[in-house]
């Protein structure tokens, strides 16, 4: 979106909370037309996959936390961005509606305390608690049980990854608890942080540098928040990793480059990078994982299985591109956000499931424990 | 040469040896360099393997460029026979690729500028664009850059590498790319031209980089030169 007139054609981006619709102003060269259509299909399809997002009556006890808890904080985490951000109404009506149904799956938050019971040491719960709490949305029972959680020695123990702990700290700061450890001197030992050598990227590492990003940047909410070396690292060597993944077609990852670019201070944006991931995207909305197959099977659980995930990152790195250079932290009034809007990182529910073995975030491997 | 190599086309195989024998001289090793000891000038295909391997076919006598162009003796009259038949023969034609273009160049330009002049003199420089060099995408730029690597050589002050110098973010995604697609040729070529910049991004990591390269490359001839020739005029990678 563009200044005051939003036709204006200057690439300085408006306060999200003038919200023009339907501008058409050309944003860094960008087809705004293009990535709205792209946001608000994306999200119609997710609509019309609510029951795949429901969650089971064993969501706490035997069901596969990959295709339950995992795509449901996915939907939380990324509409709640669109729901705030998008300078469309339809789209952030469309966002508004996925995140308020998200919600009211966990049952006004009481699903976290089961989880909670069911795993005291677990990070997930908290993680995906925090996702609500940033909006206002909060439990006071949860809470409770969180702040014994998380008080104990043994939380202090080091995940499983720096990426990981990142989202671990954004989760704490988000609901108001002290941060168990801090959050440069971890992020200093992810990927990002050291700034590894960017040829050496792999598809693990890769999922650990965006997300690196959303939580130092707490979703592209906080841009500013992005040391100069590190944004300068990212300037240089994202717009290769981008180009290595669409020849590769894994659109997720292509997607999370594209929601990269736009978390810079200064967003790098690739309009024929938007054209192509734009080629991946069905009619129905729906962007595969990889390739340019359909999802496997007939039934609409495959098609959720494979698409859901690629989808969601479309319609938000969509938003990211679309909201432009100029607004910084999470001030919007669309966004309840009590808390300091200073945090950085955020939980990060992500679709590359386990067995890709991709370092996400997500409940998978405290859950499956 | 091509007898140990089955399976592989004469001048790929006469190309590697003479290859070869460029990154061990570049490396110090081997004794004195001369062309026409790596590839005997009665070869067939050996005006040819010249035109392929160009400027790099004489980088060694850029480590010392005094005594290569100190008077014509018996090698360097031997050298220059060679070069001049390669640029006789296959001279680029009308629809030529800037590549074939600036390669063709770089065979010329040292030539002129490595080996005792020519008294026939040597054959006029064919026209060949640089803005290529501003405009192409990345991908595509640095696709051609490492194809033209044997132009990153001291003393070959080219206005294509004017051009590319212009381009050293965009030439070092090009070896990020090409290290990720195990593209070792086109990594080495990139990491060439990169060494003989200045302003290369710290982050790169090139120096690991280049060995990076040379070892997961194995034993590919072109990729060694490439890395020899980073290390021994830049300084780079070794």
């Amino acid at each position: 979106m563009t200044g005051a007139d939003p036709r204006g054609g200057t690439a300085v981006a408006a306060p999200a909370r003038e919200h023009p619709d339907g501008g058409t102003a050309d944003v860094h060269g960008l087809d705004p037309a293009l990535l709205d259509s792209m946001a608000g299909s994306a999200l119609r399809w997710l609509d019309g996959m609510r029951d795949c997002f429901r969650l089971p009556a064993d969501v706490t006890t035997d069901a596969d936390p990959n295709l339950t808890l995992k795509p449901l904080g996915e939907l939380a985490e990324l509409t709640h961005l669109i729901r705030t951000r998008h300078p469309r109404a339809d789209v952030r009506t469309l966002a508004e509606g996925l995140f308020a149904f998200a919600w009211e799956e966990t049952r006004g938050g009481a699903l976290f305390g089961d989880l909670l019971r069911g795993e005291p040491r677990a990070t997930y719960p908290v993680e995906l608690y925090g996702v609500f709490a940033r909006t206002g949305l909060r439990h006071p029972g949860v809470e409770e049980l969180i702040r014994t959680a998380t008080g104990l020695r043994g939380w202090r123990v080091a995940r499983e990854d720096h990426t990981r702990t990142l989202g671990v700290l954004n989760a704490e700061r988000r609901i108001g608890l002290p941060e168990h450890a801090d959050f440069a001197e971890v992020l200093a030992m992810t990927g990002l942080g050291c700034r590894s050598e960017p040829w050496t990227l792999d598809r693990k590492a890769a999922y650990g540098v965006t997300h690196d990003v959303f939580h130092l940047t707490d979703w592209g909410r906080a841009r500013e928040r992005m040391p100069a070396d590190l944004a300068e690292y990212l300037r240089l060597w994202v717009p290769s990793w981008l180009e290595c993944w669409l020849e590769e077609e894994l659109w997720d990852l292509a997607g999370e480059w594209l929601a990269v670019s736009a978390c810079l201070p200064v967003p790098v944006q690739d309009p024929a990078a938007w054209r192509r991931l734009a080629a991946a995207q069905a009619p129905d909305g729906s962007v595969p994982e990889s390739g340019t197959e359909p999802p496997p099977g007939p039934d609409e659980a495959d098609a959720f299985t494979a698409c859901y995930h690629s989808t969601l990152v479309t319609a938000f790195a969509a938003t990211l591109a679309r909201i432009g250079a100029a607004d910084g932290s999470d001030t919007a009034p669309h966004s309840p956000a009590p808390h300091s809007p200073s945090l950085p990182h955020g939980p990060a529910p992500h679709g590359a499931a386990a067995t890709r073995n991709t370092a996400m975030e997500g409940p998978e491997s405290e859950a499956a424990s | 040469m091509a007898e140990q190599a089955q399976g592989i086309s004469p001048l790929s195989a006469v190309v590697a040896d003479v290859a070869q024998g460029v990154a061990l001289a570049l490396r110090g090793g081997g004794g004195s360099y001369a062309l026409s000891d790596v590839l005997p000038p009665d070869e067939a295909v050996a005006p040819a393997a010249v035109r392929v391997l160009g400027a790099d076919a004489l980088a060694p006598y850029a480590l010392d460029r005094a005594a290569a162009t100190g008077g014509a003796t018996d090698r360097t009259t031997a050298d220059r026979a060679l070069v001049r038949a390669a640029l006789t023969a296959f001279a680029p034609g009308a629809d030529a690729s800037e590549v074939s273009l600036w390669s063709y160049r770089g065979l010329l330009a040292a030539a002129r500028a490595l080996l005792p002049a020519d008294p026939d003199g040597w054959p006029p420089e064919p026209p060949a664009a640089t803005a290529w060099t501003a405009t192409d995408p990345w991908p595509k730029l640095a696709h051609r850059a490492s194809q033209l690597a044997s132009l990153a050589l001291p003393g070959l002050d080219t206005p294509l590498a004017a051009g590319l110098a212009e381009r050293t973010d965009d030439l070092a995604r090009g070896f990020v790319r090409a290290v990720r697609r195990r593209d070792w040729l086109q990594a080495a070529g990139l990491g060439r031209w990169l060494a003989s910049a200045a302003d290369v991004p710290d982050t790169l990591g090139l120096d690991s980089g280049l060995v990076f390269v040379r070892q997961m490359s194995g034993t590919q001839p072109r990729v060694a030169l490439h890395v020899a020739a980073a290390a021994r005029f830049y300084g780079r990678g070794s």
